[in-house]
């Protein structure tokens, strides 16, 4: 019989082996076919695209159906996913301010690693804005925790939990409408990207791949992919670096009330913000690396690796000011792109619904900067 | 973005076109297309007479698929190729 001590140690390994696994998986599969959320929201608004898009919503598509059917298969153990609380007004305010820093940034969290893995420095200032934004987020966590609470309204934190209801039934009318799409692109032929560049994974394949993966996470640590309580945790951790214990008067960084179940081995493990080591540790910056070298292998592998550096200054300060906005949306939120489109919205979040409604201005919104401010 | 000419082979314009090169590697998406889209209007006249031709180095696996499909619709015709590291997008016929 192993001790609670054994269990907490082996509990960290199993984290550790498992974001890393599937970091590198994400990484590699994202940055070959080009995945990027946050351009498909951008090309939408600047080029009148909805290619890509088609794609991130059979993404939600196949993560809605597989989710309920490993609910029903028993393999999920916490069902909606931990962290999912009732909405807020400041989901979409968070939402809306993710689109800006995202477009700006060239990227999102993730595209931002896999973009870094490959060797743009670009999205290395944009990795920099994100932690820097995240660590500014602890300034002001007092007064938006209380925003956040004075605009939270009903009691649900699913749209099935509202109708008192199982998933099932919107999940078969989810299932109904997108067949109807799907066969619709299908057979015009949008469902297959010509493409000239090398190892080219058809975005299809990895919306089904990228799903497994999302699956994969749910059953193994009981939440979909997430990463941004991290960029907080490597902020807190750099400012113990200066004099003085800022880091130990912030309560988003001391605040140790939050506790993370794994629902394999059943520890419980600790889950904040703060400069040291627990369970956001484990699971998150192995997932941050591993995405990061997922890019990194993919563009090796293709014999595309090389530090790019040589870009116009505007570009590397949108990149920094989008990384520092993205940053604070992710706490603000709380959460990214990646948690609410790809883990959220599936499961019929109300936190998700109200993320992506104000993404969809926020993407908006940072498209005009873009092109009126950057790119002129 | 760094800009090259080079001369036909024999030193003239009436053997070949001019090849005006653009490296716009290591910069985001989409500032490639949007900075791509302008230096062919630009020159779009010279390019439909063939007078020159412009040479795009991206390392943006994206705008091998986003810039020819935006080039063809202005009826201009487009190739793409891998050098080393990278891609290389041509625009323009040959005279």
């Amino acid at each position: 019989m192993w001790t609670g001590e054994r269990v907490e140690t082996a509990t960290y390994f199993l984290l550790i082996a498992n974001g890393t696994v599937l970091g590198i998986s994400a990484g590699f599969i994202m940055h070959r076919s080009g995945f990027c959320l946050s351009g498909m929201f951008r090309d939408l608004f600047l080029f009148r695209q909805v290619t890509m898009l088609r794609f991130l919503y059979l993404t939600v598509f196949f993560s809605s159906v597989l989710f309920e059917a490993t609910r029903l298969s028993g393999l999920l153990a916490f069902y909606p996913f931990p962290f999912f609380g009732p909405p807020s007004v400041t989901n979409a305010i968070g939402g809306c301010l993710f689109g800006i820093g995202m477009v700006l940034a060239g990227g999102c969290v993730v595209g931002t690693l896999y973009k870094l893995g490959a060797g743009s420095m670009l999205s290395l200032a944009a990795f920099a804005g994100l932690i820097i934004g995240s660590t500014v987020y602890a300034e002001i966590h007092p007064f938006w925790s209380g925003l956040r609470s004075a605009t939270t309204f009903g009691g649900t934190a699913t749209l099935p939990q509202l109708l008192g209801i199982a998933p099932l039934p919107l999940v078969l009318v989810l299932w109904a409408v997108s067949w109807y799409f799907y066969r619709k692109w299908h057979r015009a032929g949008q469902l297959q990207l010509e493409s000239r560049a090398g190892g080219f994974l058809q975005p299809l394949t990895a919306a089904l791949l990228l799903t497994c993966l999302g699956i994969w996470s749910a059953i193994v640590t009981g939440m979909p992919i997430g990463i941004t309580t991290a960029y907080a945790k490597m902020g807190a951790y750099v400012e113990t670096l200066f004099p003085g214990d800022h880091v130990g008067s912030l309560p988003f960084f001391t605040d140790i009330s939050r506790q993370y179940v794994n629902p394999l081995t059943r520890a419980s493990l600790g889950w904040s913000a703060g400069p040291w080591f627990d369970a956001v540790s484990a699971m998150q910056f192995p997932l941050i690396v591993g995405i990061a070298l997922g890019g990194a292998l993919s563009a090796v592998l293709l014999r595309e690796y090389r530090i790019y550096y040589r870009a116009p200054v505007r570009q590397y300060l949108s990149a920094i000011v989008g990384g520092v906005i993205m940053g604070m949306a992710s706490r603000m939120t709380p959460g990214c792109n990646v948690w609410h489109l790809c883990g959220g919205l599936p499961v019929f979040a109300w936190q998700s619904l109200l993320f992506f409604v104000g993404l969809i201005p926020g993407a908006w919104l940072g498209s005009l900067l873009l092109v009126k401010v950057i790119v002129k | 973005m760094i800009r090259q000419t080079c001369p036909g082979e024999n030193g003239t314009r009436e053997s070949r076109p001019h090849l005006i090169e653009f490296d716009i590697r290591g910069q985001v998406y989409p500032s490639t297309l949007l900075a791509a889209l302008r230096e062919i209007d630009s020159h779009r006249e010279r390019i439909r007479s063939g007078a020159v031709k412009l040479l795009f180095r991206t390392d943006n696996p994206h705008c091998t698929k986003t810039i020819p499909d935006a080039v063809s619709g202005m009826g201009h015709d487009v190739s793409v190729s891998r050098d080393s590291d990278h891609y290389l997008i041509i625009i323009g016929r040959d005279t």
